[in-house]
């Protein structure tokens, strides 16, 4: 099947009833979940993945990746309203968001966002349509050290670019590759730190991590700030109009960002969060104003808003063509993919390709949807920032606790939940990043049974690593990744050491 | 030995790597298998030991932004814990009085805890809330949640 082909399959799952609403359903679910602050989109596609069992994959998909764009397409609402991000990716969009809307252009922001968000989305799907396919034709001859060393390269890459001390970021990812030995080994049948504990067999669902790790400690957090950013109803929102030479302004910004947002979301360990932050920063470096960003630029609020959504498209090239995931984010989307029974990687698209074209093409309709949603809806859906903190909280542990409790049947993984639940809490009081120990804990599996396999064609010997030529390189890329952080760490303190 | 907070943690996740690889050294191992069971876990194991004195080695790089979230008052962490406590109770009676019952208890009851105070939306939500996710597992998605002591 060519791509030509294989994007009319894609278009006829996208536009059929069943698409259209799975679609909707998906980027409605995200927007608000996007836009409530402190939920990311990680929570948003865990607490949606348990409503998707039983269903048929290629709708159930589509609609878990519109929970996923959508939450980085309505995080900004909240960014601009509130000055308190929805999602770690519009961070940046708050930098002059929120000045506009302080100005009274709360309305115009808004707008400018939505229009942003939809051609960094809609751009980069057509990049997507292009790329992923040629990397699954590429990945479709790795070998299991090939796989190894392209995995490797995927946790040292979100490792390094974690915020705050790298160290803290590898423990994170040790934790998280070591909570996945829990369990019967696949290959040899031993049963690895179970301690006996029938409930322990299977290992701990991924479900319990990603729900207690990123929903139930963003509770936590809820809890402690839930007196403030409350939003009032005084703040008016303005015209929603754009004016030709704000457009104009916006269209340097918007093509620019629209590729480069996607190139950072393609590469292992980005994503929307970096995209933004250096799309910002790009627009500023190369503005004739740079004064201007920080006080309610036009471009400074498009530039960071097309990024996020353009790496979100980008972040799909290697799940869909490589099956591994380069984020947090996707490697909870890889965990939707993997309960409802549909192995991403090269052969997605010859086996299964109305769920390869169908997730492609839905995203053209779904960053339609958006646009609709976030320009004339937009002063309706904002309330629901009016939600009241202690119901919100509430209702968040209550989606938890069915998620978790529909895959498995049983409390012993609802006690674990709310075990990994103070754990997350306190990997964010002392600053340890989750993403690194939900990849981890994500590719921890797959990561063993290629290391293993590596070595046994080889009869136990390492060399097998550097043999392959693709392995060598995506190992020496992963071990620069690191080193490359560290260089600029001894400079920074030699500088300040002179200084 | 332990000021620094990184040298506190580091000694907690030493304790937690030596524990693991205790346990990874108790693996039983079988013949003719190239790479056994044990070898990952004993990697990993080692590799947090290297980590863990790593850190304590560290310097503090954290921002006055990521110090400022451990400055939490003493009540709201009595409040935390109450929460956890709360969801440890809801999930103990989960099976036993059924979803609907203890979920309705829970969120009118956490919400309330947590200083909402309209009553009648409390309520109405707390009951139609678990109603409709109720009726959504199992008659759409076919999914049984607990029923417990209601006869539907």
């Amino acid at each position: 099947m060519n791509a030509i082909e294989g994007m009319l399959t894609g278009f006829q799952v996208a536009f059929s009833i069943e698409g259209i609403m799975f679609v909707l359903i998906g980027v409605l679910v995200g927007t608000f979940i996007g836009m409530l602050p402190g939920l990311g989109p990680i929570s948003a596609i865990a607490v949606m993945i348990p409503i998707t069992f039983g269903m048929d994959p290629a709708p159930a998909l589509v609609m878990m990746a519109g929970v996923y764009y959508g939450a980085i397409f309505g995080g900004s609402t909240s960014s601009i309203l509130l000055n308190a991000p929805g999602v770690s990716g519009t961070v940046a969009t708050a930098f002059d968001g929120y000045p506009m809307a302080q100005q009274g252009k709360a309305g115009k922001a808004l707008a400018i966002a939505a229009i942003s968000s939809f051609v960094g989305g809609t751009v980069s799907v057509v990049l997507l349509m292009l790329f992923a396919p040629m990397l699954s034709s590429v990945a479709i001859s790795f070998d299991p050290p090939a796989y190894f060393a392209l995995m490797f390269l995927g946790l040292t890459a979100i490792t390094s670019l974690s915020e705050g001390s790298t160290i803290k970021a590898l423990i994170s990812a040790v934790v998280g590759f070591m909570v996945v030995t829990i369990g019967i080994d696949p290959q040899t049948g031993t049963q690895r730190f179970t301690f006996g504990n029938v409930n322990l067999l299977e290992g701990i669902d991924f479900l319990v991590i990603a729900l207690g790790l990123f929903a139930l400690a963003e509770v936590c957090t809820l809890i402690i700030n839930r007196k403030d950013l409350s939003f009032d109803n005084k703040h008016k929102l303005g015209s929603l109009k754009i004016s030709k030479e704000e457009f104009k302004e916006m269209r340097g910004p918007m093509t620019r960002q629209s590729f480069l947002g996607f190139i950072l979301g393609v590469l292992p360990g980005a994503g929307a969060t970096i995209a933004s932050f250096i799309g910002y920063i790009t627009e500023k470096r190369i503005s004739k104003k740079p004064e201007e960003f920080g006080k309610g630029s036009v471009k400074g609020l498009a530039a960071p808003e097309t990024a996020n959504n353009a790496a979100t498209s980008g972040a799909f090239v290697p799940l869909l063509s490589l099956g591994i995931p380069g984020s947090g984010t996707t490697a909870v989307m890889l965990g939707a993919f993997l309960v409802l029974g549909v192995q991403p990687g090269p052969l997605l698209m010859t086996d299964r390709p109305e769920i390869f074209w169908g997730i492609i093409a839905s995203m053209y309709i779904g960053n339609v949807f958006l646009l609709i949603l976030n320009l004339p809806l937009i002063p309706y859906i904002s309330k629901i920032l009016k939600i009241p903190r202690p119901l919100l909280i509430s209702l968040v542990i209550m989606f938890s606790i069915i998620g978790v409790y529909a895959i498995s049947f049983n409390t012993f993984d609802l006690y674990m939940l709310l075990l990994f639940g103070v754990v997350g809490f306190l990997m964010r009081l002392f600053s340890f990043p989750a993403p690194p120990f939900i990849l981890a804990f994500i590719l921890g599996g797959m990561m063993e049974q290629a290391f293993r396999q590596s070595l046994t064609i080889s009869n136990g010997s390492f060399m097998v690593f550097v043999e392959s030529p693709i392995a060598l390189c995506l190992l020496i890329l992963g071990l620069l990744s690191f080193v490359f952080p560290m260089i600029g760490y001894l400079r920074r303190s030699k500088k300040t050491k002179q200084g | 030995m332990f000021r620094t907070l990184n040298q506190r943690i580091s000694g907690v996740l030493l304790i937690l790597a030596i524990v693991y690889l205790l346990l990874a050294y108790q693996l039983p191992s079988f013949a003719y298998t190239e790479i056994d069971a044990d070898v990952v876990p004993k990697g990993l194991g080692y590799i947090l030991v290297a980590l863990s004195i790593g850190l304590f080695f560290s310097k503090d790089s954290e921002t006055d932004e990521q110090k400022a979230r451990r400055k939490i008052p003493k009540k709201d962490i009595l409040i935390l814990l109450a929460v956890f406590a709360f969801v440890f109770v809801y999930i103990f009676f989960l099976e036993i009085l059924g979803f609907i019952v203890t979920t309705a208890i829970f969120i009118f009851g956490c919400s309330w805890f947590l200083g909402y105070r309209k009553y009648l939306v409390g309520a109405l939500v707390a009951i139609l809330f678990p109603l409709f996710m109720y009726l959504t597992f199992t008659q759409f998605l076919k999914i049984n949640l607990p029923q417990g002591i209601l006869p539907f």
